[in-house]
């Protein structure tokens, strides 16, 4: 977590000294404090300060890792991926696979997913799971549909091969059309960087940004969400063959609170079971949201003895979205940790 | 079902607006709450009071709640 806070009371200008809207934002959509990278901070640096600190809590030594997956929509360079720069850093052995996953809030369930296959398939004996964005960086600062939302994040997450049967349901799905509902549409090689892409528009809502900032369609976003969450989830332990009300926890991607309660309520599941604490807390942190409601919101309980048996959701860009029912023993760690402290 | 309950459930979705402020005439998008929070309270109104998908493109297209209800029920 980066140390430095931001506050939606202390931006009164940006919402044109409009005191209500602010009000009406902090009561409907959870909105209030975020946690935002100072300039020379990225997602690898978050990620790395996870990692390490996962590493001593688990007597992990570099060697024990087989592979190393980032998930991030926001390296540090277009080449070469964070997980390579990472698997630098860590010192990791040559021996050690090194990928990255280009996706933001459905993520870090793609994450596992692809983990608990290399591990299951017995190719690899433990896998790291870096996961973390700094949206805040790429979001334009003036843009007050935006930038009062997103905080930044890393996460690191060790999946590791153990005596003990665990069985784990996923399910993963797109959908390609909705590609241009939550873009950045320019900077890559499709419209290259250019004096013109860097130009600021102000939108018929007022909001500025440029074709490099990231631009979401906040009402298909949210419609999209509220329609194929819940099915999503309903179909998952549906397959699994599991009542919904066995589930113990469902962590959503932490969008806001106004998203989470509305999957809630069309699931007619009970709200003390879904955290949505984490957006008034840290702000939306994309591939970080859901390791970051983990330890934020259940890491005293998931570390203490016992089985919980835990629903993972994620959904954004893309359009993506991906879920995952787990059985999830007694962890070793699972807290947040300030990355400016804790080197 | 009527454009009478519409108004209604749109004054009780937006925040800051009093009830029976509004009429069938109204112009909600000159409103002062009316803003993409109202938007998404408006979308989740109408999923959840008249099981539909609203886009985004239909907000965009109508201006007085009688129109918006037409689109709603249409």
């Amino acid at each position: 977590m980066p140390s430095f806070e931001k506050c939606i009371d202390d931006e009164v200008d940006l919402f044109g000294g409009n005191e209500k809207q602010i009000a009406r934002l902090k009561k409907t959509i959870g909105l209030d404090r975020r946690r935002v990278v100072e300039p020379g901070t990225t997602a690898a640096d978050l990620c790395e300060t996870a990692a390490r600190r996962l590493m001593v809590a688990m007597d992990l030594l570099p060697t024990h890792i087989d592979t190393v997956i980032c998930v991030t929509q926001t390296p540090d360079y277009s080449q070469p991926c964070n997980a390579a720069v990472l698997h630098g850093r860590l010192d990791l052995p040559k021996s050690c696979a090194a990928l990255d996953v280009n996706l933001g809030c459905s993520g870090y369930v793609y994450g596992l997913w692809l983990a608990h296959m290399m591990v299951s398939a017995g190719g690899c004996e433990r896998v790291l799971l870096l996961a973390g964005d700094t949206i805040s960086q790429i979001v334009n600062p003036k843009d007050r549909a935006l930038a009062p939302l997103f905080g930044d994040g890393g996460s690191a997450t060790l999946v590791q091969r153990s005596e003990v049967e665990a069985q784990a349901w996923f399910s993963l799905q797109t959908d390609g059309k909705g590609f241009d509902r939550l873009i950045v549409p320019a900077g890559g090689q499709r419209a290259p960087s250019s004096r013109e892409t860097q130009v600021e528009v102000v939108d018929d809502a007022g909001n500025v940004r440029s074709a490099e900032n990231l631009f979401m369609d906040g009402a298909e976003i949210f419609n999209f969400s509220i329609v194929e969450e819940p099915k999503a989830v309903r179909d998952l332990v549906d397959y699994a063959e599991v009542e919904l009300d066995a589930v113990d926890y469902f962590v959503f991607h932490q969008a806001n609170r106004y998203i989470l309660s509305n999957i809630a309520k069309r699931l007619k599941i009970d709200p003390s079971k879904v955290p949505m604490q984490t957006v008034e807390r840290y702000g939306n942190q994309s591939s970080a949201s859901i390791p970051s409601a983990l330890c934020g919101e259940l890491g005293e309980e998931l570390c203490s003895p016992g089985t919980r048996r835990v629903l993972l959701s994620g959904f954004g860009v893309g359009l993506s979205w991906a879920s995952v029912l787990l059985d999830l023993s007694q962890l070793s760690v699972c807290e947040i940790v300030d990355c400016a402290t804790s080197d | 079902m009527s454009l009478q309950k519409f108004i209604e459930d749109f004054e009780e979705a937006v925040e800051d607006i009093e009830p029976n402020s509004l009429t069938a005439a109204t112009n909600f998008k000159a409103l002062e709450a009316w803003d993409s929070l109202a938007v998404l309270t408006v979308i989740a109104m109408v999923d959840a009071e008249y099981d539909l998908r609203l886009k985004a493109d239909i907000l965009k297209d109508c201006d007085t709640l009688e129109a918006l209800y037409a689109r709603v029920t249409g």
